[in-house]
């Protein structure tokens, strides 16, 4: 660690993690409620499960976002953090205000929360993804503004890196896009229409600008290659992702009530979009490869790898599965639209954060570069375990997309979504025993921070 | 013949690989909006018979000498760095601007016609591709302007010469495929039928 | 085309250039007299693709180079190119 305000990263991560912990309990949860209905009813009712599933993913997501930058931005601009006592300040409100919400989901119903948050003044809630109280997501607006600015300004005051304008770029797309979070139009196309500007423009636009910036500047520090040659793969990476992400959002707006040229803007842009991707791996392993050292932290170079590789896997390969309209039409909202998502945020925001968590946390606990080779050991096993069980989930439920499309949709007697959810359920209890293997790879990776810590410091040559 | 032989003994394209990938993706997103074109068009012939006469053939041939004229130039603009010259370097790359600010102004000027005459993506199948195609390479224009002028500059400050001109060629590059694309373009949408 | 440019007493650039320039208003020629027809179309497709491959090796100077790098203009223009030909000629059937 370099500079002493870096340090605030530290709860960010922490935090982020115990999140992670959260979003997969509760992932376990709901896939059991998948085969065995009544699982935890009334306690845990399937649809509050599926919410603090995905608002914990997407918190912990977040708070992992603002770790690293609070970690790699002073690192970048070469000065300390414009305030480090905002930051601290800014996750506890942070946290506070998701510990609170996830309370008020599990404790009340959804419609009491939105009664006692006064949800009548400014209708935010109830859509996926959006559930949060309106309270709630203007603590993200002023977090997020907070956050902003102390980030912005330390840039300004420093080093202006191409990575920390990246990174700062995908930031204030990831707080202006969060803005129509609060636009809640009565027409439901409408409505529709611009929730995706959230929700895709997220995921597939500015998210992706934050993952090149915190990939390339892991990559950066582990093989000191040449900054140039990081920096115009970035530039590439970049505009290709906004060519095809900012026009791709078309593959959502397929019969939802917008003009029919949408089925054609977005097959073909979102066709395109698992190039950034496919540009994204052939620049890592290239870099790797071209590397001037061997860096001790074994572990955060296979997370920065393993990122490459299944953010290509997940959001390019099993993203153009089904964005073709004439593909989507049969496959819309099925288990390959959960295939997906699972994949593609385990390869590509799940792994990018553990990769600089990976990378910073033995600095930020004060190591001179790496941890002990036992905690790297444990860390490269939950690496394996988490990322093979990701890639069965995601089979098993690629194979009840296809036959729910076929039994559903497709044969010669379309049957009934409960029929055919019937007659899926092995793929679900297969799914489900991948999931435990998940949770097993996470506990793995979670101990990794404990086991061997009096142990010296791993060095290149072991 | 000697010299002639070094010239083919080269590996890689003029311009950095990376521009490369990036030139490639970009042309492979126009070869499928082209064969949707074609392939559609053959489901409307009628349609897209009629409605290709609305177009504006004068001013695309305009469009089509302004960018092969700015290519042309920027051709020029590279063999002048390589000769040390940057002074021309950079009057030629200006001279390109200019072709393509031409090639915009027309441009922008068949778009208020048609927006005048209550045409847009709905109106039909051939519009929605006419100004599907034309404005997405209409954008990449404007980008393949920002990049000459991005290097114009660096040549004014003397940042490029005879041995490091990379950033001229990568620039150079990615305006010849804005000018290869429409190429294709033009007669694809304004003349075949 | 380089002694043949050195014959006319022009760089070889500027040689291609009065090419496409003549190329381009053949092209319009065709469009503003009317002419249709499947014969026709694929002149112009072939006109363009012959455009399209000296601005290729010429300008962005693919021609020059050896290995994988001299083609991918080339097979980006073969490919749609024989695509648009095909759609064209199954309009015709």
């Amino acid at each position: 660690m370099q500079y002493q305000s870096q340090a605030v990263a530290k709860p960010y991560f922490i935090a982020a993690i115990a999140l992670f912990v959260a979003q997969v309990l509760f992932g376990l949860i709901m896939g059991l409620q998948y085969v065995v209905g009544d699982f935890l009813f009334p306690e845990i009712p399937f649809n509050v499960a599926r919410m603090v599933h995905t608002n914990a993913l997407i918190v912990w997501l977040l708070m992992a976002f603002m770790g690293a930058s609070y970690y790699l931005v002073p690192e970048e601009a070469e000065t300390e953090l414009y305030s480090p006592g905002l930051a601290t300040l800014m996750f506890w409100v942070f946290l506070g205000a998701a510990a609170l919400t996830v309370v008020g989901y599990l404790l009340l119903s959804y419609s009491t929360l939105a009664e006692v948050t006064m949800n009548k003044l400014l209708p935010t809630m109830g859509r996926e993804f959006l559930e949060q109280p309106t309270i709630t997501k203007i603590g993200i607006v002023i977090v997020a503004l907070a956050f902003l600015f102390n980030i912005g300004m330390t840039i300004l005051r420093g080093r202006k890196t191409v990575i920390n304008l990246v990174l700062l770029l995908g930031l204030t797309g990831l707080a202006v896009f969060f803005l129509f979070a609060f636009y809640n139009p009565e027409n439901l196309v409408l409505d529709k229409y611009f929730w995706w500007w959230v929700v895709h423009l997220w995921v597939e636009g500015v998210w992706e600008l934050i993952l090149g910036a915190i990939l390339a500047f892991v990559l950066v520090k582990t093989t000191g290659v040449d900054r140039e040659v990081i920096e115009k793969w970035l530039y590439v990476i970049i505009a290709m992702t906004l060519i095809t992400g900012i026009v791709g959002t078309g593959h959502h707006y397929y019969w939802i009530g917008t003009p029919e040229y949408w089925q054609w803007w977005g097959s073909i842009f979102s066709a395109m979009e698992p190039i950034p991707f496919f540009m994204m791996t052939v620049f890592a392993f290239n870099i790797v490869n071209k590397r001037r050292r061997d860096h001790p932290n074994k572990p955060a170079m296979l997370w920065a790898l393993g990122t490459a590789v299944m953010a290509f896997l997940g959001a390019g390969v099993w993203g153009f599965l089904h964005t073709l309209s004439p593909v989507n039409y049969y496959t819309h909202g099925s288990q390959i639209t959960a295939a997906h998502g699972h994949m593609a945020f385990y390869g590509a925001y799940v792994m990018i954060n553990i990769t600089i968590i990976s990378y910073a946390m033995p600095l930020l606990r004060g190591r001179n570069a790496a941890n002990p080779v036992k905690s790297q050991v444990w860390e490269m096993w939950s690496f394996w375990l988490m990322t093979i069980a990701m890639v069965f989930i995601t089979l098993f439920l690629t194979g009840a997309g296809i036959l729910q499309a076929y039994l559903q949709r497709m044969g010669e007697n379309p049957q009934p979504f409960m029929v055919v959810q019937e007659q899926i359920s092995l793929f679900y209890w297969l799914r489900e025993i991948a999931g435990v293997i998940f949770l097993i790879g996470l506990v793995v990776y979670i101990a990794s921070f404990f086991v061997g810590q009096n142990d010296p410091e791993a060095t290149t040559a072991s | 013949m000697k010299a002639d032989r070094s010239v083919s003994e080269i590996n890689y394209p003029p311009g950095d690989l990376a521009i490369w990938i990036f030139i490639l993706a970009e042309l492979t997103v126009f070869a499928i909006f082209f064969a949707a074109y074609a392939f559609t068009r053959l489901q409307h012939v009628e349609l897209f018979n009629e409605y290709q006469l609305t177009l504006d053939r004068e001013a695309a041939l305009i469009n089509t000498l302004a960018l092969i004229t700015s290519s042309y130039f920027v051709v020029r603009a590279v063999s002048a760095i390589k000769v040390d010259d940057r002074r021309r370097c950079v009057y030629w790359l200006l001279a390109a601007l200019c072709m393509g600010m031409l090639f915009l102004l027309v441009k922008s000027w068949e778009y208020v016609h048609h927006y005048s005459e209550g045409i847009n993506l709905s109106s039909n199948i051939f519009y929605m591709f006419y100004l599907s195609l034309t404005f997405f390479h209409f954008m990449h224009v404007i980008m393949g302007m920002v990049i000459l002028v991005a290097i114009a500059v660096m040549a004014a400050r003397g940042k490029y010469s005879r041995q490091e001109h990379t950033g001229v060629e990568s620039g150079a590059s990615y305006w010849h495929m804005v000018d290869l694309v429409w190429l294709i373009l033009f007669p694809l949408v304004y003349v075949m039928r | 085309m380089k002694r043949l440019s050195d014959f006319i007493g022009i760089r070889p650039c500027t040689l291609i250039y009065l090419l496409l320039i003549s190329f381009s208003l053949a092209t319009f020629l065709v469009g503003k007299l009317g002419f249709s027809g499947l014969g026709m179309s694929l002149l112009v497709l072939l006109l363009a693709l012959i455009k399209g491959h000296l601005v290729g090796s010429y300008f962005m100077g693919l021609g020059g180079v050896r290995g994988v790098w001299r083609w991918p203009v080339f097979i980006w223009l073969f490919i749609p190119g024989i695509l648009i030909g095909m759609a064209f000629y199954l309009s015709y059937q």
